[in-house]
C-alpha cells in the first residue's frame, strides 16, 4: 500500500480493506497510548485504553463520514474513553471492589522498571491527576501534544476561549500544588 | 488588551507559541501591570517544573503488540459482539459483595412521588453521561430483586463520584445560588435538588460530555 492519508486510509476501509484499520493504529498508537499515559499516569490502564479505543474506531469506522478530522476524531474517542476510565476508576474505589476485581494483565511489555521517578516528575504527576477533568484534558492536549486550540476545540467541543481559561487554570493549580508540596517539606 | 484577556495568552508566551504582534503585546503588557507579572511569575515557576515531567517511553515492543491484541479481541468479539452477555459470571460474586456492602452504607430515601422524580433525572443522568459499568452492573442484578433499587444505588454512586468532580461541583453551585451552600457536601445537594435543577444539572453534563 503506498502512503495514504488518514481520511483516504478510512474510505478504503469503508470499501473492505480492512488492511487500512492497522495502517490506521500503527499510525496512531503512540499517540494515543501517550494521550491516555498522561490521564492515567499508569502503563496497565493506558494500555486498556489504548485497546478500547481502537475497538470504538474498528466499529464506528464505517460510519465515520468526514465531517471532523480523522486524527480530531480519534482524539475525542481518546479523551473520552481516558476520562470514562477515570470516572469508573472512582466508583470502583468508592464500591471498594478492588480487591475483588484481580484481572490478570494480557501478555504486554511492562515497562514499570523505566518508570523510576524523581520526586518532583512524581509532584507534577500527582498535580496532574489532581486536575478537574476538562482542565486535565486541556491541559494534556495543549502543553504535550501541542495541539492548536482549533484543534482541541473540535475535539472537546469548547470554545476557544474557554480552553485558554482551562488551561490557564490548569497550570495555575499544577503550579500552587508544587509550592505546597515544597513548603510542606 | 486587558489583564483578564493576556493572562490567558501568558501560559503561549512562556512556551512560546505566540505569533509575533501577541508575543510584543504581552511583552509591552507585563512591564506595566503587576498583577499580570505575577500570573507571569506563577506560571513561569510552574513550567519550570514541568521540564521534570519529561516522556518516558515504554519500550518500542510495546507497540509491537497493540495492534495484534486488537485484532484478537476483535476476532473474539465478532460473535457475540453486542451480545446481552456484557458481564461475566466472574464479576456477579463481587458485585454481590458490593451491592450487601452499599446495603449497609446507604440511607433509604423516603418514598414521596416528588423525591422519586428527582431521583429518575439524576438516575438518568448516571445512566446517559457517567455510563458506568459497574454500578449498572449492580443495578441491573439487584434492581429486580427489590434488595437495592436502581435509584438508590446509582444515585448514591453518582453523589459520592461528583464528590471529587471540581467542575460539576462548580457547575452546580452556579445553577443553586446561595453562598451558604458552598460547604455543603454534593450528597446533600443533589437530594435537594428539585426537578428543574436537576433538568440543568443533566445539562450541565451534557456539556460536559465530550462525544
Amino acid at each position: 500500500m503506498g502512503v495514504s492519508n488518514d481520511l483516504e486510509l478510512v474510505e478504503s476501509f469503508q470499501k473492505g480493506n480492512e488492511a487500512s484499520f492497522n495502517e490506521l493504529v500503527r499510525r496512531y498508537q503512540e499517540k494515543v497510548y501517550w494521550i491516555a499515559h498522561r490521564f492515567v499516569n499508569d502503563h496497565d490502564q493506558a494500555d486498556d485504553i489504548v485497546q478500547e479505543v481502537f475497538l470504538k474506531v474498528y466499529r464506528a469506522l464505517n460510519d465515520f463520514r468526514g465531517e471532523s478530522g480523522v486524527y480530531t476524531w480519534l482524539y475525542r474517542i481518546t479523551v473520552n474513553v481516558s476520562l470514562n476510565t477515570i470516572r469508573k476508576q472512582r466508583i470502583k474505589d468508592f464500591l471498594r471492589i478492588d480487591e475483588f476485581f484481580d484481572y490478570p494483565s494480557e501478555e504486554s511489555e511492562q515497562p514499570d522498571k523505566q518508570y523510576e521517578q524523581s520526586e518532583q516528575k512524581q509532584l507534577i504527576e500527582e498535580a496532574i491527576q489532581r486536575l478537574p477533568e476538562k482542565q486535565k484534558a486541556v491541559f494534556i492536549l495543549r502543553y504535550y501534544e501541542e495541539l492548536p486550540y482549533e484543534d482541541i476545540s473540535k475535539i472537546l467541543k469548547t470554545s476557544v476561549g474557554g480552553l485558554k481559561a482551562n488551561y490557564f487554570h490548569a497550570v495555575k493549580k499544577i503550579g500552587e500544588f508544587v509550592n505546597r508540596a515544597h513548603r510542606a517539606h | 488588551m486587558h489583564t483578564e484577556h493576556i493572562k490567558y495568552f501568558l501560559m503561549d508566551y512562556i512556551t512560546g507559541h505566540l505569533d509575533e504582534y501577541d508575543r510584543d503585546q504581552v511583552r509591552l503588557h507585563l512591564r506595566q501591570c503587576s498583577e499580570c507579572q505575577n500570573h507571569y511569575n506563577e506560571l513561569k515557576a510552574a513550567y519550570d517544573a514541568l521540564q521534570h515531567s519529561q516522556k518516558v517511553s515504554p519500550s518500542s515492543a510495546y507497540y509491537s503488540t497493540i495492534l495484534p491484541r486488537v485484532q484478537k479481541r476483535l476476532m473474539g468479539h465478532r460473535d457475540s459482539l453486542w451480545s446481552d452477555r456484557k458481564f461475566t459470571p466472574r464479576f456477579i460474586f463481587p458485585l454481590a459483595v458490593s451491592a450487601l456492602f452499599l446495603i449497609l452504607l446507604i440511607r433509604i430515601p423516603s418514598d414521596s412521588s416528588s423525591e422519586h422524580e428527582q431521583t429518575d433525572a439524576l438516575f438518568q443522568a448516571v445512566k446517559d453521561y457517567s455510563a458506568d459499568e459497574v454500578v449498572q452492573a449492580v443495578s441491573n442484578e439487584y434492581a429486580s430483586s427489590n434488595v437495592l433499587s436502581n435509584q438508590e444505588v446509582v444515585s448514591e454512586g453518582i453523589a459520592e463520584h461528583l464528590q471529587g468532580d471540581h467542575f460539576i461541583r462548580e457547575a452546580l453551585l452556579k445553577q443553586i445560588e446561595g453562598d451558604e451552600i458552598v460547604d455543603m457536601d454534593i450528597d446533600g445537594v443533589l437530594s435537594g435538588l428539585n426537578r428543574e435543577q436537576a433538568e440543568q444539572l443533566l445539562s450541565e453534563l451534557s456539556e460536559r460530555e465530550m462525544l
